[in-house]
């Protein structure tokens, strides 16, 4: 279907985008048709993946903009691709646009994004989550089949929950960070968001790999490339105790655990003792992390300069304070202070020790089960501004994602259903390179719960027919 | 933190904020500094950090040319140019 588009119907997609990107905000750039494909073998017959794909504003692509939803970095373009979206170019994939992000990928709404807002498709006045909330949003509102994400701590995973399709956090070192701009080099992936099972494991296999421009790749065994055995997973790991989620997405939990056992699979109840210290581990490595990657954006040699300033010095002080939005400078001045000489044992290196206990305990927990099925997220999509979640509930509700991100180790995000109207995602948790078997039980599970989208969005070919011979023609 | 130490971090990471977003950022930084208290619950003796969850070594590439990107491209998004160099306020 999508070959057949991107053959004949490409100026009629580019106004299909176009126009029904209004109501979400999901896209900062949508590209021209002559944009959408590169000097990479064109699309046809012969690719793997002829699909187009939506970018996150995180993440080079050739010809389009890099902002990282930030004001240093407005107006910057990428003179090169990311290895990732080579790869996918490779495959015959089509990059049409880039999506909207919390400012360099910190958040948990999209809302710190210097640019504009992205709204959930299920409900304008909520948030479609972050950091890739406009990734989440281009596939919930059927604009695109398939969308890159980075997750850090939850930033793909989070804003899939919140729209109601699935998002992967691959296993760290899989897919190459190169043409990703930095956050915290140490937990962020580059994964993908989705609309079906299948397309999002194929966007995976195009990415996934060595790539010597990365020397965090990592090499993934041979048997974890092939598709997974039916019977590879048999026991699935469901968290006992408070968690802390709210009444709907508890309910939500209980009721896909029980889809799980309905499947065949055996339920085994689990605790991970080493939860409650997820976040400020992940929070002190991330944050110290960032205030060393984000140390090179000084106004020099690229991005926001301060229109006067006195010396060099002053122009790296003011471009830094006028440019970077307050979640950023947050996390900066934390990282900073961190890494601060006399404080490190105290706060990074603790934290880098209580991630070797996490770590530790999923091993142990992966002896007794092949995978685990986790909430997401506390909460459903929270409402825009102060009648939201405010900053700081947002970061400790990360302790359900970070989990996955500290340990390496891949989770995918599949849709659990519907609880008052907004979706609800539920997340699997495997051991390093398990991603096959994380597709094969997704697939499994999309026969009870497959993805569902709001009413009032339209899929390409029913936009175009609501439009007759008319609309088609026009595009044209 | 007090606010001379907090202060002296925003000085260290290169930011010059004034007195009302320093105020407000003392706010959250102290709210995850509590936070951040709840390490020192857990016992770590004898553990070893994790820096990287799955690279065991370094791994080196051949330090060869390579011409994937174009410089006068990168040159492109530079704020103000001097023919092929950077130009930057002058110190003086």
């Amino acid at each position: 279907m999508w070959n057949t588009i991107l053959t004949n119907a490409r100026d009629e997609y580019a106004q299909f985008l176009a126009e029904q990107d209004r109501t979400s905000g999901a896209f900062l750039e949508i590209g021209s048709p002559a944009q959408w494909s590169s000097s990479a073998p064109a699309t046809g017959d012969g690719s793997s993946l002829p699909v187009p794909v939506a970018v996150k504003d995180n993440i080079a692509v050739k010809g389009y903009q890099l902002s990282c939803g930030s004001k240093m970095l407005e107006g910057l373009h990428s003179p090169y691709d990311a290895a990732a979206v080579r790869r996918l170019r490779h495959a015959g994939a089509e990059i049409v646009g880039k999506t909207n992000l919390d400012e360099f990928g910190m958040g948990s709404s999209t809302d710190n994004s210097a640019f504009q807002q992205t709204s959930n498709p299920w409900d304008y006045s909520r948030v479609a989550g972050g950091s890739s909330g406009g990734s989440a949003a281009a596939v919930a509102q059927q604009l695109v089949p398939v969308a890159l994400g980075s997750d850090t701590g939850g930033s793909i995973r989070q804003p899939a929950a919140f729209c109601g399709v699935y998002g992967l956090k691959p296993t760290y070192g899989t897919v190459s960070r190169y043409g990703l701009v930095a956050y915290a080099s140490s937990l962020e992936v580059i994964g993908v968001l989705g609309a079906e099972i299948g397309t999002v494991a194929d966007t995976y296999r195009a990415m996934r790999g060595e790539d010597e421009q990365d020397h965090s790749t990592v090499a993934i065994p041979p048997e974890a490339t092939e598709p997974a055995a039916a019977d590879s997973v048999r026991k699935i790991g469901v968290l006992q105790g408070d968690l802390g989620l709210d009444e709907a997405v508890a309910r939500n939990y209980q009721h896909t655990a029980e889809m799980f056992r309905e499947l065949g699979y055996t339920i085994v109840p689990i605790e991970l003792s080493t939860l409650e210290y997820v976040v400020p581990a992940y929070y002190t490595i991330a944050a110290a992390e960032a205030s060393a990657n984000l140390a090179r954006y000084n106004g020099v040699r690229y991005g926001y300069r301060p229109v006067f300033s006195e010396n060099p010095e002053e122009l790296m002080r003011m471009a830094r304070s006028e440019a970077f939005g307050d979640e950023v400078k947050l996390r900066i001045v934390l990282g900073t202070y961190v890494l601060r000489s006399g404080f490190q044992d105290q706060y990074y290196t603790r934290a880098q020790k209580i991630r070797t206990l996490i770590r530790r305990e999923l091993e142990e927990r992966f002896h007794e089960v092949d995978l685990i099925l986790a909430p997401t997220f506390p909460v459903q999509a929270f409402a825009h501004g102060d009648s939201g979640m405010d900053p700081f509930q947002q970061k400790v509700a990360d302790r359900f994602t970070g989990t996955a991100n500290l340990a390496a180790i891949p989770a995918l995000t599949i849709p659990s259903g519907l609880e008052g109207g907004l979706p609800v995602g539920m997340q699997l948790m495997g051991p390093a390179f398990s991603e096959e078997r994380l597709f094969a039980v997704a697939e499994h599970a999309a026969t009870v719960e497959p993805v569902r989208f709001p009413d009032r969005s339209r899929s390409f070919e029913q936009w175009r027919s609501e439009h007759g011979a008319d609309g088609a023609r026009g595009g044209k | 933190m007090d606010m001379s130490e907090l202060k002296t971090t925003i000085d260290m990471a290169m930011l010059e904020l004034d007195e009302t977003q320093t105020a407000s950022l003392e706010g959250a930084v102290e709210q995850m500094l509590e936070y951040f208290a709840l390490m020192s619950t857990i016992d770590v003796e004898g553990v070893e950090p994790t820096t990287h969850a799955l690279i065991t070594a370094n791994r080196l590439r051949r330090d060869t040319a390579r011409t994937d990107v174009d410089p006068d491209s990168l040159l492109e998004n530079a704020p103000d140019l001097e023919d092929r160099l950077v130009a930057i306020p002058n110190v003086l």
